[in-house]
């Protein structure tokens, strides 16, 4: 684990790593008790009414997406920078106009109560509102400066890829599929796994952001100027577009730190082959187009792309089944991986994700959506391939770079505490969902329908659970980020 | 809970209790005899061959038996009674009565925001549901058949009183 391959020599790098990160946890932090208030306000544990349930709601949504995009950016930029020096200066502005929009947003909130949802559906943000028209804005605006920051870094991890490997062709690995024996011959180097999640995370990240900046726009506009009508489709269609494509990269971009850190546990080797390019390039493809599912409902869109909504979703499991999570197995198989906090999250997050995934496939399902749509079987999905998903591999990149550098490993105790706490304690808050959800019970209600608020209860109970673990976590890892260096250390 | 929500939560159950066995045994594997990456990977290759037919295969078959459960094909134009429904902040206008085996059309639109229209039977399962945006009128087509007291509840965000907004009718 200490070898001097794995040392990182960087110091400007490693701070704006640990600047990502660290900002990342703590808004993560802070959302997981917003998170843990609106369930105990689903349990009637407390009663402070709709009003800040949904500002808080909204808050939840916003932040808990950046909170881990943060996190997936200072580590890939990380890695990347390795493969190819950037300018740190351009990733510290991109920092921040993040961190301002995500003042702005705070601000939105509170004091300004705005509780329109993260998905601000047109013209939800201007009609009926409970909060001041400033809230709106503050909300919109800090929206689009997290946009803004975020396309400048994928514009700039964009060219670090392109030049790094040679080009697009170079960076998707079309000679490696194609024109295997030529590239064999030529001895150039393939792109580690990581660069291709930063290509499709560059790509695809510029398209969402593209989207998300179109519809931020047209609603600012709107605000400014009440008469400037638009079509509450259109918004919708690159609402979504933007906020499922955003979310899903969360996990393409933690991925690429499995990639990196996971074979150095097991002490073996995640190759890059021609099966993992083209996986990736159905992601870059299925992830992009899979939104539609998110209308499956709205009977006035198109009917040719309610069908290429369910055949993407399905497309879009491939590469993580058979090529990524299959691949991490098999890493693991009758290897020497010493099991540590970082190695149990990372292997942990790949199971997160496939159940997760197996709960939005079913949600995918046209026929299946009709009665599951907008149930809390949506929030049991996501969260499940969220914070048992793509959380885990933050957290595993954490404590990998905080075992590199100490040298030091958590006690078998420990790593059971935390394990039952955020594994044991969340497993029961997702069950909470799945189960609510396929009883129908709807989402995004402050106060539920029977049985919501029994199951609320218990899930609420899981959810202090999980705190608890998470703490322990947060308490480990400050031991070992407090411990002396080793030798080998920068 | 009934039969066909059940279904689909212990199919679900099923799949991540599988997975989870799955995983756990492969990391159990640790602890055994270990094997050189270059022995492990080309059966390892072998298998995912096998995995990525077998998931094709159900994908197929998922999607083939799913076409026929689309909600969509043009009820605009089909026979049978419609029925005109209005969403608005925080309520439902609607028809009180529905006939019972009948094929029926409800023509969802909205006043305001993007509201949901989901209909709930009498024993408070969600049986249908459509989108109702401004602007656009969607056509559910939906045949009822059980008599009782239906519930609907709005099923997209759309304000502070989102949670209260229900409405109901009888089917007769």
């Amino acid at each position: 684990m200490t070898d001097a391959t794995t040392v990182f020599p960087d110091r400007r790098a490693r701070n704006v790593m640990w600047a990502y990160i660290t900002t990342g946890i703590a808004i993560f932090g802070l959302m997981v008790l917003v998170g843990l208030g609106m369930r105990a306000e689903q349990a009637q544990w407390l009663n402070y009414g709709p009003g800040l349930f949904y500002s808080l709601m909204t808050l939840h949504g916003a932040g808990m997406i950046t909170s881990m995009v943060l996190c997936g950016m200072g580590g890939l930029w990380y890695l990347m920078n390795r493969e190819r020096a950037m300018d740190p200066g351009i990733a510290w502005t991109a920092y921040a106009f993040m961190t301002i929009g995500v003042v702005c947003v705070i601000a939105s909130v509170w004091p300004g109560g705005f509780g329109a949802s993260w998905t601000f559906l047109y013209p939800l943000p201007f009609v009926g509102a409970t909060w001041p028209s400033w809230a709106t804005g503050a909300f919109l605006i800090g929206l689009a400066l997290i946009m803004f920051g975020w396309t400048v870094w994928c514009t700039q991890l964009l060219g670090c890829v392109l030049r790094a490997y040679g080009g697009l062709r170079g960076a998707t690995g079309w000679d490696l599929v194609f024109h295997h024996a030529r590239f064999e011959a030529s001895g150039k180097a393939e792109p580690p796994p990581y660069a291709f999640a930063a290509l499709v995370t560059a790509v695809d990240g510029l398209l969402a952001a593209a989207g998300g900046m179109l519809v931020g726009i047209a609603l600012i506009v709107h605000w400014l100027y009440p008469g400037v009508a638009i079509d509450p489709l259109w918004a919708k269609n690159l609402t979504y577009f933007f906020g499922h494509t955003f979310a899903n990269l969360t996990i393409y971009m933690a991925i690429g730190l499995v990639y990196y850190a996971l074979p150095k546990y097991a002490d073996r080797e995640w190759h890059t082959s021609a099966v993992l390019a083209v996986a990736w390039w159905g992601t870059l493809l299925f992830v992009a187009i899979a939104y539609f599912h998110h209308l499956y409902m709205d009977f006035a869109q198109p009917q040719a792309v309610q069908y290429v909504g369910e055949v993407a979703s399905y497309l879009a499991a491939f590469p993580p089944a058979v090529v990524t999570i299959f691949g991490g197995a098999l890493l693991v198989y009758r290897s020497r991986l010493r099991w540590t906090m970082g190695s149990m999250f990372m292997y942990a997050g790949l199971i997160g994700w496939l159940i997760g995934g197996i709960g939005a496939l079913i949600d995918a399902t046209v026929p299946i959506n009709v009665s599951l749509h907008n149930t809390l079987w949506v929030p049991a999905h996501f969260h499940t391939y969220l914070l048992e998903g793509v959380a885990l591999f933050i957290l595993g990149w954490v404590f990998w770079n905080l075992e590199t550098h100490s040298g030091l490993t958590s006690s078998v105790r420990t790593r059971w505490l935390t394990g039952a706490g955020i594994f044991g304690g969340g497993g029961i808050l997702l069950l909470g969902w799945y189960v609510a959800g396929a009883d129908s019970v709807p989402r995004r209600y402050a106060a539920e329908p029977a049985p919501g608020p029994d199951i609320a209860a218990w899930a609420s109970i899981g959810a202090v659970i999980l705190v608890i673990g998470l703490i322990i976590c947060c308490v480990e890892a400050i031991r070992l980020a407090k411990s002396p260096r080793t030798e080998t250390n920068p | 809970m009934n039969s066909h929500s059940a279904a689909i939560l212990v199919g679900f159950l099923l799949c991540a209790g599988a997975i989870l066995i799955a995983m756990c045994l492969i990391a159990s594997t640790t602890h055994d005899t270990t094997e050189p990456q270059s022995v492990v990977q080309p059966k390892g290759y072998r298998l995912r061959r096998g995995w990525l037919w077998a998931l094709a295969a159900v994908a197929i078959v998922a999607f083939g038996i799913s076409l026929a459960g689309f909600p969509y094909g043009k009820p605009a134009e089909a026979d049978g009674p419609h029925f005109k429904v209005f969403a608005y902040q925080y309520g439902f206008q609607m028809p009180p009565r529905i006939p019972v085996n009948t094929a029926v059309v409800f023509d969802v639109t909205s006043r305001d925001v993007n509201h949901g229209f989901g209909i709930y039977d009498p024993t408070n399962h969600l049986i249908s549901q459509v989108q109702a945006m401004p602007g656009y009128v969607n056509h559910l087509a939906v045949t009822f058949t059980a008599k009782g007291h239906y519930t609907v509840r709005c099923l997209e965000y759309c304000g502070i009183a989102h949670a209260a907004m229900q409405e109901g009718f009888d089917v007769q």
